[in-house]
């Protein structure tokens, strides 16, 4: 393999992931000079069993911890200002944020707030300078995770914040908590890793650091999605996708193609349907597309997707070709487990038409605008 | 009202009784294989003269002292005092401390699994990390002693297994 001349990478995120890596937090969170914690979570979406599960990781820290657990989809800067107003006041030194999607998305948002020490929080925006690292971030992903946690990236407020800056320090993913409550809700998590590592992978502009990242993120959905669609309960599979997920988020941080990644984040942000689902939907007609333009090297997916063997008997002409029918052979595995769980098209997913406009228009305001409408009109159904 | 809910963090009295009870245990044996077993009483030998090193759990968990003193390894209790702690070992909660010392997992495998931080020179950290596996052999039953060891030891004769376990419990009891 030969990388770009000239690359970058970053990944500030370290990883805790196993039995028990929860019982760590006190130990990596003095590592992080930090020993008073402000915990950010959705009660709602996390439930009470896994809040408690947290807490009980400080068992004999004699630590003090901060619990918010009022997250809303709806969060806005009037909550994180009144949070970073008690943040400051009672001398919180770290934020814990424990679940996926917006509770991560407030909680960066929440400790750009508290790290700037700016004077209103309304007045922070995608355009804010962040020159140096702020106060230590920790998140803790449950099984309803975007994939997104680990990355660079905070949609918040109908805006996307942007610096590597904002990763955490830490991601800490427990088999007590990454256990699915369905599988709707970690084939979501799964395709949204799967869908992002495939746009890390399949990039014009190789980085071998990146392709570390999706190539083990790929072949971790691969290998335990299915399982873990199948019985949520599985730990060993619900915990390899997250672990995928945490990945892909890592990757994703620096693909600058992302058109599945896209079309997700704007079908979440205007109709709350987890990217996953909808990425799912995209991804046979968006490789069909790059597969057309010969752009992408699609066959760098077949290796992570089949293992060493099957591709080293794949000629190098077909692996492309290979690699999109496997992929699809999977999805379609998927689909056939989860039935009406997990929506085929727009019009499974009851997206109301009103919507659709709103979608569109969203998407209008993308440089691969036109082109991303047309895949919208392919999954209508 | 805040929002926002302080909760103290709470303790866990039953782990942590078991932790610091083995810990006790385990020190005075630590001192009677010393005298009972000639392959730990070598590994001392070659360690320092006022070699000390510690085992316990943060942050401010059940701990173990071992030191030797005029040549004699002692067990010192759980605060080693003015002394110089050549090596210390610290498993990163009562949990993980619990996890290890309940045999569910092994040393090697909690240490490859991040639970454990050495401070200290490695050659004197493999010493006692070598010492404790003889410790754990006279202590524990063949089949949870393979838990807890990475290689249960062969060759062991007769003589100084089941000479060397009586030896080992009766001064660990009687603490001489």
């Amino acid at each position: 393999m030969n990388p770009a001349p000239v690359f970058t990478f970053t990944c500030p995120v370290k990883t805790n992931s196993g039995n028990k890596a929860l019982e760590h937090l006190p130990v990596e969170l003095a590592g992080l000079n930090a020993g008073n914690p402000l915990i950010i979570t959705s009660r709602k979406a996390v439930g009470q069993k896994a809040i408690q599960t947290l807490l009980d990781a400080f068992g004999d820290s004699g630590m003090t911890l901060g619990l918010f657990d009022g997250v809303t989809t709806t969060a806005n800067p009037d909550l994180i200002e009144h949070l970073k107003s008690i943040y400051l006041e009672k001398k919180y030194d770290a934020i814990i944020a424990l679940g996926g999607y917006g509770v991560v998305d407030a909680a960066k948002v929440l400790n750009l707030a508290v790290s700037l020490k700016t004077a209103d929080a309304h007045k922070l925006s995608p355009a804010t300078p962040i020159r140096g690292h702020l106060s230590p971030l920790v998140v803790v992903p449950t099984a309803a995770a975007s994939g997104l946690e680990t990355s660079k990236f905070a949609h918040f407020n109908h805006m996307i914040y942007s610096s590597e800056y904002l990763a955490p320090n830490l991601v800490v993913m427990d088999p007590r908590l990454t256990r699915g409550a369905d599988g709707k809700t970690i084939a979501a998590t799964g395709l949204a890793a799967l869908g992002r590592a495939v746009e890390a992978q399949i990039s014009a502009d190789h980085n071998p650091f990146r392709d570390a990242y999706s190539f083990a993120a790929i072949r971790f959905i691969k290998e335990n999605l299915p399982a873990a669609v199948k019985k949520p309960s599985d730990k060993k599979a619900s915990l390899a996708v997250l672990n995928a997920a945490s990945m892909s988020g890592c990757a994703a941080s620096d693909t600058k193609s992302a058109r599945l990644h896209k079309l997700g984040q704007v079908f979440y942000d205007i109709q709350h349907i987890p990217p996953g689902v909808i990425m799912a939907m995209c991804l046979p007609h968006v490789l069909g597309d790059d597969l057309k333009e010969g752009a992408c090297d699609l066959a760098a997916l077949l290796h992570p997707l089949v293992g060493d063997d099957e591709f080293a008997r794949t000629p190098a002409a077909k692996r492309a070709e290979t690699a999109l029918a496997v992929l699809g052979r999977f999805l379609s595995d998927l689909y056939g487990t989860l039935g009406k769980d997990l929506p085929r098209n727009l019009k499974e997913a009851c997206v109301p038409g009103y919507r659709m406009e709103d979608i569109l228009d969203g998407l209008g305001q993308d440089e691969e605008g036109r082109y991303l409408k047309t895949v919208v009109e392919r999954i209508t159904g | 009202m805040s929002i926002v809910k302080d909760i103290q963090s709470g303790r866990k009295p039953l782990k942590r009784a078991y932790v610091g009870i083995f810990l006790w245990f385990t020190g005075r044996a630590i001192q009677a294989t010393a005298r009972v077993d000639q392959e730990v009483k070598k590994e001392f030998d070659n360690l320092p003269d006022d070699f000390t090193f510690s085992l316990g759990c943060l942050p401010d968990g059940p701990c173990m002292v071992i030191g030797k003193e005029k040549g004699k390894v002692k067990y010192l209790g759980s605060n080693p005092g003015k002394r110089h702690v050549h090596v210390r070992l610290a498993i990163k909660s009562v949990d993980a401390a619990f996890l290890i010392l309940s045999f569910q997992e092994g040393t090697a495998v909690a240490t490859t699994r991040n639970r454990l931080i050495t401070d200290g020179e490695v050659p004197y950290a493999l010493a006692v990390i070598r010492i404790l596996d003889i410790v754990e052999v006279y202590l524990l039953p063949k089949i949870i002693a393979s838990l807890a060891v990475k290689r249960y030891p062969k060759g062991w004769s007769i003589g100084r297994k089941l000479g060397g376990r009586i030896g080992v419990y009766t001064r660990t009891l009687l603490g001489i």
